[in-house]
């Protein structure tokens, strides 16, 4: 049950992009279209998950004066082991994500969850919430790619990340007279992520809310009941 | 030894990383050739689009290490046939430059074909030397003699012209 609940606060309430604002950089520029979206969201998530067990498994015999240089070693190892399989057998992949495949190494998410949970908990542990905020990481870039992508050019398309010409699908949903070439820029990435923090924000304040209200329903159901239990009395 | 004395902690620094390090060679090793002949397909796709009519097999790549101290422009050299030889240059322009591929028949001394793959340059102007005119008006002239610059686009088109010489003049030394 309590793992359940980690794994899916990772996804929603907690979501790395907008729940915790990690690992804004590459969100905010890679996130053009649903291809680079899944690629960079799938490296992400099998760093993570490497990581976090790599680490959760030696996190006892690290000293602690060392314990960051060594993450940093191994989260770097395997960022470039991962670059080199994407440059081998998905070229295509590798140009249109270009940096920022090495920059996964400085991706808050990683480090962050090395160092905040997998240092601390047992292996499966571990690799579940490095599927959860990995996943996490991935709705977050689909999400903004699929608003990007669908008001910068009209189409939402996607190809074969092994094989740039066969193209899987492509509907183009808004004739090409209409569509919005600034989201397809910085600024545009800046507002449709400002957009979506603020609804999973609001989303937050609305479950808080209606807790609160329970909290206090419950309180005056109790005062009551006792009052009423007095007077029978 | 003391778990928290410098050299302990030196040692197990230096383990991670020969063991990272072993298993970057091991990824290295296992991708490289298959990079390498990604990289080798891609540049002679661009070679396909100037003979349309050959297979991607028909190109010998020429190692280029003993033209580009010389010849700093060239960035690949490949062989098609007996006679025709295929460079790809870039060169500095008004802006950006040109990248482009002119292959030569250096037994006749001819350009046998030319295809700019990017230009730079200012759109308009100095982009007319990715259009056909001046595609046609070079292919079939002497290589290594006087060949037409676009006029208004001086700036792109001359260094262009002169790196064309220039592999004249390199193609008859490869075999």
């Amino acid at each position: 049950m309590n793992r359940m609940q980690n794994f899916k606060n990772g996804l929603i309430k907690d979501n790395p992009v907008f729940g915790l604002y990690l690992g804004l950089c590459s969100t905010l520029a890679i996130t053009t279209s649903l291809n680079n979206a899944i690629g960079m969201g799938v490296a992400v998530i099998a760093v993570l998950i490497l990581s976090n067990v790599i680490i959760s498994a030696i996190r006892k015999i690290v000293p602690d004066d060392i314990r960051i240089p060594v993450y940093i070693v191994i989260i770097a190892t395997l960022v470039k082991i991962i670059q080199m399989l994407i440059q081998a057998y998905a070229p295509a992949l590798n140009s249109s994500l270009g940096v920022f495949i090495p920059l996964i190494v400085v991706n808050c998410i990683i480090l962050g969850r090395a160092e905040a949970f997998a240092s601390k908990n047992g292996i499966f542990d571990s690799a579940l919430d490095g599927l959860g905020m990995g996943l996490g990481y991935l709705l977050a870039v689909l999400a903004m790619s699929f608003i990007r992508q669908l008001l910068a050019t009209g189409a939402l398309s996607m190809t074969n990340p092994f094989d740039e010409s066969q193209v899987l699908f492509h509907l183009q949903l808004i004739p090409e007279d209409f569509t919005i070439s600034m989201f397809s820029a910085p600024l545009g990435a800046f507002m449709t992520f400002a957009f979506l923090a603020a609804a999973l924000s609001s989303y937050k304040q609305h479950i808080q809310r209606k807790e609160d209200e329970a909290a206090k329903a419950a309180k005056i159901a109790a005062a009551q009941a006792a009052k009423a239990a007095k007077e029978a009395a | 030894m003391n778990k928290q004395s410098p050299l302990y902690l030196a040692i197990f620094l230096a383990i991670v990383a020969a063991i990272a390090g072993g298993a970057l060679y091991g990824a290295n090793s296992l991708t490289l050739p298959i990079i390498k002949a990604n990289e080798e397909k891609a540049e002679k796709a661009s070679l396909l689009e100037m003979y349309p009519d050959a297979s991607i097999d028909d190109f010998t790549t020429v190692d280029v290490a003993d033209i580009t101290p010389d010849h700093p422009f060239v960035d690949n050299v490949y062989t098609y046939g007996e006679n025709v030889v295929i460079f790809k240059c870039s060169v500095s322009g008004y802006d950006g430059g040109t990248v482009f591929l002119v292959g030569i028949d250096k037994a006749n001394d001819v350009v046998d074909a030319f295809q700019a793959i990017s230009n730079a340059d200012t759109k308009g102007i100095g982009s007319k030397i990715t259009e056909s005119a001046f595609k046609d008006s070079i292919v079939g002239k002497q290589a290594s003699g006087q060949l037409d610059t676009i006029s208004g686009a001086t700036y792109t088109s001359t260094p262009v012209v002169q790196a064309i010489n220039e592999c004249a003049t390199i193609a008859t030394e490869i075999e």
